[in-house]
């Protein structure tokens, strides 16, 4: 397995208050890997680090294969940064910004004239590039954001909050451009506090909570560590065993039960695989009246997951 | 990926671009325009100003554009440098600008002197602006002008005089990462050193050390002598404020002596106030000590300042 980020024993004090506590933090090549954790949990402090923004008083850290030492612009022209809500220079317009920090990363003209438009177009800032982005919204200060850490195709992108501010369509764009450049390779790293966000777009996530690390894994990993299995139930008119053998027949189903008009299907996956349950319930000839998904979502592990931590810390 | 040398240059030259961008836009830019602007009518203007108010008439004056150091003094130095230097680093930070700035894969000592070489372009581009002013406006109220080739020699004196208040400013804002420390301390500086200074030097005798300080320094007089009412000759300031006149005056004048005196207060009537003649010196001393002061500072601030932004973490 290659990681393009590796963090061992990462610590990092404020003063007396430890915000990152000893972290271990690996996210795989080509994955989308979400950073889950409550306000203050130490997110943005560990992604400050790891684009060399503040320096770890201890544990260290790989990036891309490479040991991040201070300063090290090397590691960073690889790699693309959206800082929490953005602060961008006011007194730049939007097309000019992309321009230097193009030039920044060392970007040929032709790059530039290509790479920033495209990237314009794809957050939805074309008829604004020329304007100055002390004029953008918060959303579109964000969107610029986004496009600032795409710039010089990167390896690696990581993303705090990303769809912070952002209304629900260009939640919805953040999400599908995460998921676009994914397609491409492109490991994206995100930080956020939105359990469907993650649940939605990552492939892996590692739980964080007052700087340490409570889990890390893929979702499914994660998911089947505290609650069983994912039960999609289904009220199903004319339920008969025909039904039942077409949706036994679905590679992703671990066991069929019913109850009365109630179909219970225990999945094997974190995909939304309703329209294939409910396709074969059809292919068997029953009809679909209602479809619901059980067992947590990463909320309920999340907040198991919080809530044992708490206990714990109690205890102590 | 290794860093070529036009690798670095761009990327220099990108940080140039981007502060020279903010710089031009900038409305504290402008003002100091006009704040050039206006002094250097002033003063070519006082004479007539002068008139219309009932004084002697307006003379040809063939010495005006070599004496008037091309329309500065030592309270546009420090005002020049810290319009031009209050913000490159401090503002960055106050404004979170930073976050994105060093996540690009530009090393800190690159943006650093990228950002000092900018600053240094603008109060080039306003100090030739102003040379250029003050030597036609010369011509025009005074008449044909002796000696404008060495004029040049009045924006070599003046940009070293105001690099050593560029340090300063520097200084203060990368140390504090505040802009108005940065201001409000020079500006401190400089009334200290100035003001009381001078008040010190003369009193006290002690006015040989101002001439390590930046600012006036200390007072001397040459082509003169004592007379029963002080002394006569010409008046010649020691200090980084001078640097411009006393080179042009050098080249003038090669044998000049600079006397220093200083005020006994024996009695109480003016008359028991004695003029004590201290020591001389050749007037080329006085150049090379000053010269190398301005560097000293200039050298010993900067590099205080780049020691300290390196390592600067990112806390905003
Ligand atoms: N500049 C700072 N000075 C002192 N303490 C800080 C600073 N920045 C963060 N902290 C503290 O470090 C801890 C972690 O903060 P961090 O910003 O990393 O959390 P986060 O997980 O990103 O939270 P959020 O979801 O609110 O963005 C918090 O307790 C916070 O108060
Ligand atoms: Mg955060």
């Amino acid at each position: 397995m290659e990681f393009v980020i590796e963090a061992t024993d990462l610590t990092k004090k404020y003063g007396s208050l430890v915000a990152v506590d000893k972290l271990d933090l690996k996210v795989e090549a080509g994955t989308i890997h979400g950073f889950l954790g409550p306000n203050g949990a130490g997110k943005t402090t560990t992604l400050k680090i790891l684009v060399g923004l503040l320096k770890p008083d201890g544990g260290s850290v790989s990036i891309l294969g490479q040991e991040l030492g201070w300063d090290n612009p090397d590691a960073r022209s690889r790699i693309g940064y959206m800082p929490e809500l953005p602060k961008l220079p006011k007194h730049l317009k939007g097309r000019e910004l992309l321009d230097i920090y193009g030039r920044m990363y060392g970007m040929s003209k032709e790059a530039r004239e290509k790479q920033v438009p495209k990237l314009l177009d794809m957050v939805g800032l074309k008829e604004r590039g020329n304007d100055l982005t002390g004029e953008y919204s918060k959303g579109m200060q964000q969107r610029l954001g986004m496009a600032q850490a795409l710039l010089n195709e990167p390896e690696l992108v990581i993303l705090d909050e990303p769809s912070l501010g952002l209304d629900p369509v260009g939640m919805v764009e953040i999400r599908e451009i995460m998921k676009e450049i994914a397609k491409e390779g492109v490991t994206v790293f995100l930080s956020s506090h939105l359990l469907h966000e993650v649940e939605q777009v990552c492939t892996n996530v590692t739980i964080i909570n007052k700087g340490v690390a409570l889990a890390s894994g893929t979702l499914e990993q994660i998911s089947a560590k505290i609650r069983g299995p994912l039960i999609l139930e289904a009220e199903v008119d004319k339920l008969s065993k025909t039904v039942i053998g077409k949706v036994k027949e679905l590679p992703f189903v671990a066991n069929v039960s019913k109850d009365g008009k109630k179909l219970f299907v225990e999945v094997k996956t974190r995909d939304d695989v309703r329209s294939r349950v409910s396709q074969a319930i059809t292919a068997g000839g029953g009809i679909v009246t209602s479809m619901n998904l059980k067992g947590g979502s990463l909320e309920d592990v999340f907040m198991g997951l919080l809530a044992k931590n708490q206990k714990e810390e109690a205890a102590k | 990926m290794s860093v070529s040398h036009s690798g670095w240059t761009v990327k220099f030259l990108a940080v140039v671009r981007y502060e020279l961008l903010w710089n031009v836009r900038k409305k504290k830019f402008l003002g100091m325009l006009v704040v050039a602007f206006a002094l250097a009518t002033l003063s070519l203007a006082l004479n007539h100003i002068a008139y219309a108010l009932g004084g002697p008439p307006v003379e040809l004056n063939p010495d005006f554009v070599i004496n008037s150091n091309v329309g500065l003094g030592g309270f546009v130095f420090v005002l020049f440098a810290i319009v031009t230097t209050m913000n490159i680093i401090s503002a960055e930070f106050e404004s979170g600008t930073i976050v994105p700035l060093l996540a690009k894969p530009v090393s800190r000592t690159t943006v650093f002197l990228g950002k000092l070489f900018a600053a240094f372009l603008t109060l080039l581009a306003t100090y030739c602006f102003l040379m250029i002013y003050m030597t036609v406006g010369g011509f025009l109220v005074f008449g044909p002008q002796n000696n404008l080739h060495l004029v040049p020699l009045s924006l070599v004196g003046a940009l070293f005089s105001t690099l050593i208040w560029i340090a300063i400013v520097l200084f203060l804002g990368t140390v504090f990462r505040s802009s108005l420390i940065a201001a409000f301390g020079t500006l401190g500086v400089w009334i200290g050193t100035t003001i009381i200074g001078s008040i010190i030097g003369v009193l006290a005798g002690q006015g040989w050390i101002f001439t390590y300080i930046p600012g006036s320094g200390n007072q001397g007089f040459a082509n003169g002598g004592p007379s029963p009412f002080g002394p006569t000759g010409t008046g010649v300031s020691t200090g980084t404020d001078s640097i411009g006149s006393n080179l042009i005056n050098y080249i003038l004048h090669p044998s000049w002596e600079v006397t220093y005196y200083k005020i006994n207060i024996g009695g109480t009537t003016p008359d028991q106030i004695q003029w004590v003649r201290l020591y001389s010196e050749p007037f080329s001393n006085i150049i090379l000590t000053s010269i190398a002061v301005a560097l000293i500072y200039f050298i010993v601030f900067v590099a205080i300042s780049w020691y300290v932004f390196r390592r600067a973490q990112v806390t905003e």
